[in-house]
């Protein structure tokens, strides 16, 4: 299965995932179309701030099985049977928000799109970008993210990365701190100073 | 509109440290007003790449930005790299804050010239011994001549030095020879004020050179054609049209605000603007029109750098400091503020908007929607300045009684120490100061400067730093931003030396002076230059060498990056409470926090938590000290 695996510790939360994801969920998927549409395209992935202004985007898992289309009472959630992902008929949503309630990672969001004629809200969770995969490219946040926050792949291959990751650290770690994958020391001192600034003022906890 | 009380209370001790600021940000949240600090949370998350330095946005195959993580992209379409791109941008931001200064700098030296040849309105030529004393340094003949004569000759002197061909700006001489000779070495001596900033915008154009290192040197020479060129031509323009700052008291915080007068607040920075405000609301017929309206008065209280500009001079009250612009508003109780330029939040007219508050521009240079303009010229400064205040007369019947909040009681201060009343509560020689320097009763001095930013709370960068320092008989210096935050907490005033370390208790106690002084406004940090200067010169020393070190706590603006950068390219070696947005390269980082001591003996730190500033700043004075074999 294909999924989105986030490693937060490169996410430095520029939000060019967000704007990227916009853009793909507007009429004219162009920058200069989508700022200018109504509706206006909402992004689908939500890069949060955590403590120590450290930040974390945060999007659909597309679970299986789904808590969301388990409950979901008009049909409206569906799988894609191509690419596993959880889907949603715009439609047929009657924005109950029984989805929201279940759902493990808090991502669904009720807003108006262009494929609904009715002005009214309906769940505009994140579609995996279903027709960038049928034309064999990857979501539109991953391509748009420079610091490989996001990646996109073989759940098992990512996993994997990670596992070699946790093997190095294991193995390195007698009496050492070592942090694998490596962040570079410039970033460790910027990250620092962020989270003393953010002891210091109105993002105290 | 209700909100928990316990939630604001916790909330206004997160936003600012100041009693009085704490009340008017629970009133502003009660009231609904959107303030920066909520601004701030509205932005978050902020850009990692802009933060780091690593986004280019300069040219049109852009925007560009690095992969801070070491993968691709490496360099921009052009081919910078993260070093070039980094250095590019804080050339920039330089730049934009030293021309702020000049071109500050160039507006009172352009009154001084109207008024020397008659043509303004309302402005005098107060001192004559500092214009004699500047203009002599100018090679400007005095002897024989009114006062009006050499003022029109040092004011095309100085005019000339914006774009001078002589290569070299007549003030930054003040320096001593050690100083200029590191500086002609480097090839960092400032040519003149406009030039080294129209190359600055040269060089970040692409395709203007490669080298990292060589981009920021020239940002040090930049900054010095601010430093000892248009903020010292702020500084002496200003002390020569309106007087040269003495020793005197005042009141600060937004408690100076009076529930039962016209109360005008003075926002910006520039003089020429405030002063005749301060000449208008003497007029009987405005007072007398002011009580017709039901005002007991006009209360006219300054704000920012033009506050502490009349606050020097005059003793006129201070409201407060830049995060004080939206608390001033929502106390309900101002009828007009007036503003000229920079700090000048865009979005105060909505602020003003919720309560009766008139903003008036005034600047060409500055408008603002929403604003009631009304264009200051030299030439009818005066009538200019009149209407102003009747505006604010007249708004005084619109204010809601009910919607007022004075909060707690105005703090007292002491202000006024330029360099020269400096030097002459010394006797008029450093040697007093220097005995006790090198007797180790003061251990050495620091410029604490700069401004405000949400980031860190409120007054709480500058005045825990402030406090650390004066606890280890370090003498502190301060302007802009940071001396007003003092200021209400007390720490201007003489009894705060109870708070000094033994030695530097005993000095300011025989002076009767406070152990933080307030130096003016944020061009006034060329007053802390020119101290310094004489300091060394005294000694027979660079600046370079003296145990000082400089400060800002609570930086935002691109003028504090100027301010910085001439503090430790004229060798006083400066702390940042927050870091310039140069962390996404190592290089750049190396250079500036490292590489720059072994060519201007200082270099840069980045520190927000203030105490461990102290720490970094002493240990920077002892080294100094141990070099000076003292």
């Amino acid at each position: 299965m294909n999924t989105v695996m986030v490693k937060p510790e490169r996410c430095i939360g520029c939000r060019h995932c967000e704007v990227a994801c916009a853009i793909e969920h507007s009429k004219s998927k162009t920058l200069l179309g989508a700022i200018s549409e109504d509706p206006i395209s909402k992004p689908r992935i939500h890069v949060e701030v955590g403590p120590g202004l450290l930040t974390f985007p945060n999007r659909c898992r597309h679970c299986d099985p789904a808590p969301c289309l388990q409950v979901c009472p008009t049909g409206a959630l569906k799988r894609d049977a191509e690419t596993d992902s959880v889907i949603v008929d715009y439609n047929k949503c009657i924005a109950c928000g029984a989805c929201a309630m279940v759902c493990p990672f808090g991502i669904i969001q009720f807003e108006k799109t262009y494929q609904v004629a009715m002005d009214r809200n309906v769940n505009t969770k994140c579609d995996h970008c279903i027709d960038r995969q049928r034309e064999g490219r990857i979501p539109a946040c991953v391509e748009a993210c420079k610091t490989g926050a996001l990646e996109f792949g073989d759940i098992n291959d990512l996993i994997r990365t990670s596992r070699r990751d946790f093997t190095v650290r294991v193995l390195r770690s007698s009496g050492e701190e070592t942090e694998v994958p490596e962040v570079p020391e410039n970033i460790k001192a910027y990250r620092d100073i962020m989270k003393t600034i953010a002891e210091n003022g109105i993002f105290q906890d | 509109m209700y909100v928990d009380p316990k939630y604001l209370e916790e909330e206004a001790e997160k936003r600012s440290l100041d009693k009085t600021d704490q009340e008017i940000v629970q009133k502003a949240m009660q009231d609904g007003i959107e303030t920066a600090w909520d601004r701030l949370e509205k932005q978050q998350p902020q850009c990692g790449f802009g933060q780091l330095g690593l986004c280019c946005n300069r040219c049109v195959m852009g925007p560009c930005r690095i992969d801070p993580f070491g993968g691709e992209p490496k360099r921009g379409v052009c081919g910078a790299t993260s070093d070039l791109i980094t250095a590019r941008n804080l050339l920039d931001d330089l730049s934009a804050g030293a021309a702020a200064h000049s071109d500050h700098g160039r507006e009172v030296i352009e009154v001084l010239l109207e008024t020397a040849e008659g043509k303004s309105q309302g402005y005098q030529i107060l001192d004559v011994e500092k214009l004699k004393f500047v203009a002599g340094e100018y090679g400007i003949e005095t002897e024989g001549k009114s006062k009006e004569e050499i003022a029109k000759g040092l004011a095309l002197a100085m005019l000339e030095e914006f774009g001078t061909i002589k290569n070299k700006i007549q003030l930054a001489e003040r320096a001593p020879d050690k100083t200029k000779q590191m500086w002609e070495k480097l090839g960092i001596v400032p040519r003149s004020v406009d030039r080294e900033i129209v190359e600055a915008l040269h060089r970040i154009h692409m395709g203007v050179g490669a080298d990292y290192a060589n981009t920021l040197l020239h940002a040090l020479r930049t900054s010095l054609s601010d430093g000892w060129g248009g903020s010292m031509m702020a500084t002496d323009g200003s002390d020569i049209l309106f007087g040269t700052p003495t020793p005197n008291t005042a009141l600060i915080n937004l408690g100076v605000l009076k529930k039962d007068e016209v109360n005008i607040v003075l926002h910006g920075h520039n003089p020429i603007l405030s002063e005749m405000i301060v000449i208008a609301v003497d007029d009987p017929d405005m007072k007398k029109l002011a009580k017709e309206k039901g005002a007991k008065g006009i209360n006219l209280v300054g704000m920012c750098c033009t506050g502490n500009e009349l606050l020097m001079r005059h003793g006129i009250p201070i409201a407060g400091n830049m995060l004080d612009q939206e608390l001033a508003i929502a106390t309900g109780s101002v009828e007009v503020m007036v503003v000229d330029y920079q700090c000048i939040f865009p979005s105060i007219t909505s602020t003003a908007s919720c309560y009766h508050t008139k903003v008036v521009s005034t600047s060409e240079k500055s408008k603002v929607p929403g604003a009631t303009h009304l264009e200051f010229h030299p030439e009818n400064a005066l009538s200019t300045a009149k209407e102003i205040v009747k505006l604010a007369i007249d708004n005084f019947p619109n204010r809601d009684m009910n919607r007022v909040k004075i909060p707690g009681k105005p703090m007292n201060l002491m202000a006024g120490f330029s360099e020269e009343a400096i030097r002459g509560a010394l006797g008029g020689t450093y040697k007093p100061l220097i005995d006790a320097i090198v007797a180790g009763k003061i251990r050495g001095a620091v410029g604490v400067v700069g401004c405000n930013n949400p980031k860190i709370k409120h007054d709480y960068g500058h005045v825990t730093l402030g406090k650390e320092l004066i606890k280890r008989d370090i003498l502190v210096v301060e302007t802009g931003c940071a001396a007003i935050a003092s200021g209400k907490a007390g720490l201007l005033l003489p009894e705060a030396a109870s708070l000094a370390g033994e030695g530097l208790r005993s000095v300011c106690e025989a002076l009767k002076i406070p152990p933080v002084l307030h130096m003016g406004s944020c061009v006034d940090c060329s007053r802390i230059l020119v101290l310094a200067a004489n300091i060394a010169k005294e000694l027979k020393v660079g600046i370079e060498d003296l145990p000082l070190g400089g400060a800002a706590p609570e930086w935002y603006s691109q003028k504090a990056v100027s301010i910085g950068t001439y503090f430790v390219a004229s060798g006083v070696f400066t702390v940042l409470g927050i870091p310039p947005k140069i962390l996404g390269s190592p290089n750049v980082v190396n250079l500036l926090t490292e590489g720059l001591n072994g060519l201007v003996n200082a270099a840069f730190a980045v520190e927000p938590d203030p105490v461990k500033a102290a720490d970094i700043l002493e240990s920077v004075i002892e080294k100094k000290r141990k070099g000076l074999g003292i």
